[in-house]
């Protein structure tokens, strides 16, 4: 058979795919459902009520993303889509701080080493690595991605691109939701490709809407079932409880699963009842 | 003595001498002569006439199936994905069709049946996942006996399957074309392996950014008022969506392949839903089954909705093995 341009054979993936790093949440429990943390050249859409942690998940990986690659981590910038302005710059520092503390403890002798060309552990650093975008409306989100592949073409270090939430802008502006629903798909295969092309992980924060199926009122990510399936996998944010858990509804290679986490202080940690003794930065 | 070509005036008496310009001068007793002469040109045209015992026999030595190694869905089917046909799997999000489609690939791979394609467009092919499914076969084992390392022979069978990423339309039809005509080049070479199975996961994502309008087909469309937008959207979608099931169609049939496609679920007003792509989809694949997942189980349940050989309506379950 002729060859294909840009064709791979599954063997040849399969190398490629055991290379990959994955990017870390902050709580063990989360990376060990997430078959080691978020995937990049995926698409991951996190969804779940106001309140849950979605921006703080969010947050969490755009500076975890960036931590060093002699710590672990991949040494990647992020671009952030904020589309409802819930990006606190104080929660930032606070959120890097945190992380550089444990990669501290993690690694004690690291301050001694001479990091020449090699990232500075301060936690402005991390935050001059997050390349920020706020968008005010669905037109500015539309040309944002657009545009986003010419960004990353000339910014080849970005590993992640978070946008929070993809679906702010779509809710209240469109009366013809077929309209919609052709807009989105073309955005969501654009993103798709983009999380090929440059090898990273593209995260979609999603809200939840209630939904009348069976008879009764339940949860549902918004946006409605064309969108359902714009994503490679999907986890869902509940509380049960007083407890924050998290559920992988949609993945290709794992199975579903819930596991706990909580938000702290210094970010996305393991819930407290965890198994986890230590906080885990690798 | 010929009449002179393309002159004016007269039906002239012309010979036949194959040439078309010629014929137009015929007169009508010599056209069942010209006729006869241009047989085998017009057979190119329009395909090799088959009789039915050629068909019956075609069919029971050439048209195979390929299992999909899930026990529900190739009882549902008949024994598997049958060469020539174009089989869609369609149901809500999370219920299995990436699934199916990876059990299909791996399946035809274990059992050495032919190169695999596996189209992508939602970065769902997973070669870890591939790697996992064909170790749940117990049928490593060469019947021969050749004594080959375990990873040689995942390394084998992993080779065979061929994945790329499509994420437009457009690019769709540029893979499309280049299959058609390595496949038509092939024909002349010897050797290599042929492609058996051609799966798209999913054909739903590359054409719902350009189908679907507010007007539903057959209502008066009145002019959009913002002008011309929502015009070429119906129309040219639609068409897309034929072209390209028309090419799949033409592959199966031609190079004896087995299509699989996976679409979406839309919703159909009261909170049901129903299989995306509309009604001029519906007549397009062979075999139509419907899946879905209970929350938080393995266990998947598969409707036929449509088949081409066997009763509609039937149902299995199916276990996705993790």
């Amino acid at each position: 058979m002729g060859e294909q341009s840009g064709a791979q054979n599954a063997w040849d993936m399969l190398s490629d795919e055991q290379s990959q790093k994955h990017i870390t949440t902050g709580s063990g429990d989360l990376n060990d459902i997430l078959g080691g943390g978020i995937h990049c050249k995926e698409v991951t859409e996190i969804g779940g009520v106001p309140g849950v942690g979605k921006t703080q998940l969010g947050i969490q990986l755009a500076i975890n993303v960036q931590i060093p690659v002699e710590y672990g981590g991949l040494g990647g910038k992020a671009v952030y889509i904020d589309t409802e302005g819930s990006f606190m710059v104080e929660r930032v520092y606070q959120i890097a701080e945190g992380c550089i503390r444990d990669i501290l403890e993690h690694f004690p002798h690291s301050h001694e080493k001479s990091s020449s060309g090699q990232k500075q552990l301060q936690p402005e650093h991390f935050l001059a690595d997050i390349y920020y975008f706020r968008i005010c409306s669905y037109t500015e989100q539309i040309a944002v991605i657009n545009y986003l592949e010419k960004f990353l073409g000339e910014h080849k270090d970005v590993r992640i691109v978070v946008i929070d939430n993809v679906t702010f802008h779509f809710r209240q502006d469109f009366e013809d939701l077929a309209l919609r629903t052709r807009v989105l798909s073309g955005l969501s295969l654009k993103l798709m490709k983009i999380a090929k092309t440059y090898n990273l992980a593209v995260v979609l924060l999603n809200q939840v809407t209630t939904k009348f199926t069976e008879g009764s009122f339940q949860l549902t990510l918004a946006l409605g079932d064309s969108w359902s399936h714009s994503c490679t996998n999907r986890l869902i944010l509940y509380w049960n409880g007083n407890e924050r858990y998290a559920h992988l509804d949609k993945s290709p290679s794992l199975p579903v699963a819930s596991a706990p986490y909580a938000v702290t202080g210094k970010g996305i940690r393991d819930a407290v009842s965890s198994h986890h003794k230590r906080a885990r930065v690798t | 003595m010929a009449a002179a070509g393309g002159g004016g005036g007269g039906g002239g008496r012309a010979t036949t001498s194959g040439c078309g310009l010629k014929r137009r001068y015929a007169p009508h007793d010599q056209e069942e002569e010209t006729m006869n002469q241009d047989q085998s040109s017009k057979e190119d045209w329009c395909g090799r006439l088959w009789n039915g015992m050629d068909l019956l026999k075609d069919v029971t030595e050439n048209k195979h199936v390929l299992p999909t190694g899930l026990e529900g869905i190739d009882t549902l089917l008949g024994g598997g994905l049958r060469q020539g046909q174009l089989t869609e799997v369609t149901g809500p999000s999370s219920s299995g069709k990436t699934q199916v489609c990876l059990h299909s690939a791996s399946h035809a791979a274990v059992k050495h049946m032919g190169v695999v394609m596996y189209l992508d467009t939602s970065n769902s092919f997973s070669p870890s996942r591939i790697a996992t499914i064909i170790d749940g076969t117990n049928d490593l084992s060469d019947q021969r006996g050749f004594d080959l390392p375990h990873k040689e022979r995942l390394k084998t069978m992993m080779r065979s399957i061929v994945c790329k990423s499509v994420f437009d339309i457009f690019g769709m039809f540029e893979v499309l074309h280049q299959l058609e005509v390595s496949l038509l080049n092939d024909k002349v070479k010897s050797g290599g392996r042929k492609i058996c199975l051609l799966i798209v996961d999913s054909i739903s994502s590359l054409l719902a950014p350009i189908i679907g309008g507010k007007y539903p087909q057959g209502t008066t469309l009145k002019p959009p008022s913002p002008p011309h937008r929502l015009y070429p959207g119906i129309s040219r979608g639609r068409s897309m969506m034929i072209s390209v099931a028309m090419i799949l169609k033409k592959l199966a049939y031609k190079h004896n392949l087995s299509v699989l496609v996976t679409n979406h679920m839309v919703s159909a007003g009261n909170g049901a839903v129903k299989p995306a792509l509309g009604e001029s989809w519906k007549a397009v694949p062979h075999v139509r089954l419907v899946i879905s997942r209970e929350h938080g189980s393995n266990i998947c349940t598969a409707t036929v909705l449509k088949h081409t050989l066997l009763a509609s309506g039937r149902t299995a379950k199916f276990v996705v093995p993790s």
